[in-house]
Formats: structure tokens, sequence, C-alpha cells
């Protein structure tokens, strides 16, 4: 009986985990659905900001500006974006791995590096690696605000100003669909200079709309180029936000199949062995009945 | 142009989180940088920085509701030949805006002291737009 019991009380704790998982499942798939709205509709802003910015490099403003000027890097700031929880596949994983090959690369070329990660995971694993973190944000999960990413993204702005810093890298989770996210390191800063319109669309569209600005076109640069910076930082955000919860979705869906096959496993061990006592009963009985009869 | 059945302009805010209102309207009032500026059908395009200040929305004829005001803190508009676009980082509806608040506000900019040329010049940036946040909520009522 004890065989049997055992795995009749491992079959239960299975189910208990499934169940578990199974929740986790669709409370992921609530929060994918929700991250996935906000950062469709954050989508709206940087689109305008970038028409903007062409309609500007198209009437051949100075387009020069501190925030574009590339620079050789001897000092370089990194932020790394990843989860507050695990249970979600190799999403933390993946950026980790990411981010410590962006900083051994540094390390070797003997820049400095000003290290900032956000999600208790990425910084607890980069923790036990020894590498100094300079910030550690916690306080993302998967509804990022903009009010709250604006401070770092305006911290960025000014130490670059300041040439605290040559160049920043966000390591992070881009969502490029439902079924593929991939870790990546992306230069944020110094920004790429913007094209001008014409050379997407063709030279007709552009002269369709005459522009004047107010007060002129190099003001308007130097406030749209932080205000462009800092919708590209947002939407890092909002992508780590979105993939984390896509990845734990799939890592929880598979957790439940994988219980739900050895449900199926333990319950045929568990009616095999349950058979065998029994026969093993009838036997000791029979065996019984025949030693009476002698 | 393409729209003849309409007289008014497409208003359109936007902000890093969201489009907050997509209206057509009569006209609309801007807080450009260096004051109020109204804008109607057949408006020169234009790009224009804002400052803090209300954004002022008259809807067109027949649509429910009267003007709608927004405080705006910064931005972008762009005018162009059917819409006005108006980009911004901030955008708090007329009705959420608190007079109080925004005194309170005021108050402890104020007081806060304010050392070396940096840290006036920005103090007296975060009074122009709290001073302005306090008209635009003193209007909503």
């Amino acid at each position: 009986m004890a065989k049997a019991r055992a795995l009749d009380r491992r079959r239960r704790s299975v189910r208990n985990i499934r169940k578990i998982t199974r929740t986790m499942e669709l409370i992921a798939t609530a929060r994918f659905k929700k991250a996935m709205d906000r950062s469709i509709a954050a989508r709206d802003y940087t689109n305008r900001l970038a028409k903007i910015l062409e309609n500007i490099a198209g009437v051949g403003a100075g387009v020069a500006h501190p925030l574009l000027e590339v620079r050789p890097t001897t000092r370089s700031a990194v932020l790394v974006l990843t989860g507050n929880r695990g249970l979600c596949g190799g999403y933390n994983s993946n950026i980790v791995r990411q981010s410590l090959a962006l900083l051994g690369q540094w390390r070797s070329e003997r820049v400095e590096t000003h290290v900032a990660v956000s999600g208790k995971r990425g910084i607890s694993a980069l923790k036990f690696r020894g590498i100094p973190m300079e910030e550690r944000y916690t306080n993302f999960e998967d509804k990022p605000e903009f009010e709250a990413v604006a401070p770092i993204g305006r911290a960025y702005l000014a130490a670059y100003s300041a040439g605290e810093i040559d160049r920043l890298d966000v390591v992070y989770t881009k969502f490029e669909s439902i079924s593929r996210q991939s870790a990546v390191t992306e230069m944020l800063l110094p920004l790429k200079a913007p094209e001008p319109a014409g050379a997407a669309s063709g030279p007709i569209q552009l002269a369709s709309q005459e522009y004047d600005f107010y007060p002129s076109a190099e003001s308007i640069l130097e406030e749209i180029l932080p205000a462009s910076f800092l919708s590209r930082l947002f939407k890092c955000f909002l992508d780590a936000a979105v993939s984390e919860q896509v990845a734990r979705m799939v890592a929880m869906k598979s957790a439940s199949e994988n219980a739900g096959g050895l449900i199926k496993d333990l319950s045929r061990r568990y009616n095999r062995a349950r058979q065998s006592q029994i026969t093993g009963e009838i036997m000791e009985i029979l065996g019984g009945v025949e030693a009476l009869k002698q | 142009m393409a729209e003849t059945k309409h007289s008014g302009i497409r208003c359109v805010i936007v902000t890093p989180e969201s489009t907050i209102l997509d209206i057509r309207a009569r006209s609309v009032s801007l807080p450009l940088f260096d004051g109020q500026r109204g804008v109607a059908r057949g408006h020169a395009p234009f790009i224009g920085r804002l400052g803090a200040g209300e954004v002022r929305i008259v809807p067109e004829q027949g649509a429910e509701g009267g003007p709608r005001l927004f405080f705006a803190e910064g931005g972008f508009v762009e005018v162009g030949h059917d819409a006005v676009t108006i980009i911004t980082q901030r955008a708090i509806p007329g009705d959420k805006l608190s007079a109080a608040e925004a005194k309170a506000e005021l108050e402890r900019l104020r007081s806060a002291p304010a050392i070396g040329d940096e840290a006036i010049e920005e103090r007296l940036k975060a009074e122009e737009i709290a001073r302005a946040l306090a008209r635009a909520a003193a209007h909503a009522r």
C-alpha cells in the first residue's frame, strides 16, 4: 500500500502546482493584453515626434546638437531592464547574459561604466557576479509610467550634456511579435541624426506641406531631441514590460502542460501499483484457502 | 480640402502614454512659448513650441458639451491644413485641476531656498509652471 499511497500524494501535489501555474498563466495573459494596449497607445507620440523631426531635417535646418555629437567613448552608461519576479522562462537570464557581455566588452576596452539596473532579478544576478551598480530601481512593474521614467532619462541627458558619460546603452527585451522577443542592446545616446522626410517618402510629399517654425527650427530641434530621447527610453520600458508578461505566459503554459503529462504518468503508475497490490492480496487469500484445504 | 462637409479642424492631444483627445473643433487656443495663439480652419501650417498654459478647445457646432480645457506643460504643436496636433509630456483635463493644490505648490517653491544660478533658474521655471497651473485651475471652474 505504501508505494501506491506515495504515488497518490505526489499526484495530488502536482495537481496543486498545475492549478497555480494555470492561474499565473491567466494572470500573465490579462496583464500582457493591458501592457500591449499601453504600448500601442504610446506609439502615436513617438511617430508624431518623428514626423516633426523629419520636417525639420527636411528644411535643412542646421542639424547640430550636443545630443547628436558622437564622441570617443571613455565613460559609458549601461541601463539594464529586468523583471522584479522570476518564473518567466529565460527572460531575466537572457538579459543578464547580454549585459554581462556588454560590460565585459567595456572592461576589456578600459571604459569606465556607470551601471543602472531595474528589477530585483537583475540586481541580485549582477550582485552575485560582483558588478558594482550605481543605481537600482525596483519600482517598475507591468505598467511603467512616463512620470517615473522621465526623471531617469533627464538624469542621463544632464550627464551626457555635462560630458560625464559619452554613451548610453540600454539592455532590454525587445518585443517583436507575440512569438518573438529578443534580448537586445540598444544605443540611445548619442541620438541618431534625423533623416529628411524626402529620403523615405519621395520629394513630392515634402513640398506639399511647408511649415513655419515658431520660434525657429533650431529652437524646436533643441526641445524635441530630449523629448524624442525620453519617448524612446519609455518605449524600452514598455517593451520590457510586455515581453516579461509574454515570457511568463509562455513559461507557465508549458509548465501547466508539463504538469498534465506528469499527472498522467503518475496516474498510470498509481493504478498499476494498486492493481498489483490487489493481485497480491488475492494470491495471498487463495494461498490461505489452498493451505486450509489440505 | 477633402473634408468639405466639416467646417472645423481636427484636434488631437498626444502624451507619451496615450492619445487623450481626438475631436473636431471649431477653434483651438494654444499656449505657445510666447503667449496664447488661436487656430481655426485655414490657418497656415506651422510647428511651434509650447509653453506651460491652457489649451482651450471650442467643439464644432452640434457637438455636445461646452468648450474643453486642458493644462499642457511644454511640448510642441503641429498645425496642418486640417488638423492641430498637440504633443506634450503632460496634459491634465480641466476638471482634474485643483487651484488649491497649485497654490500650495507655488508656496512650497517660493519658500524653498535656491542657491546658485542654475538652481535659481530652475526654480523660476518651476514657479512659472505652477503659476500657469493655478491660472488654468482658476479658469476651469
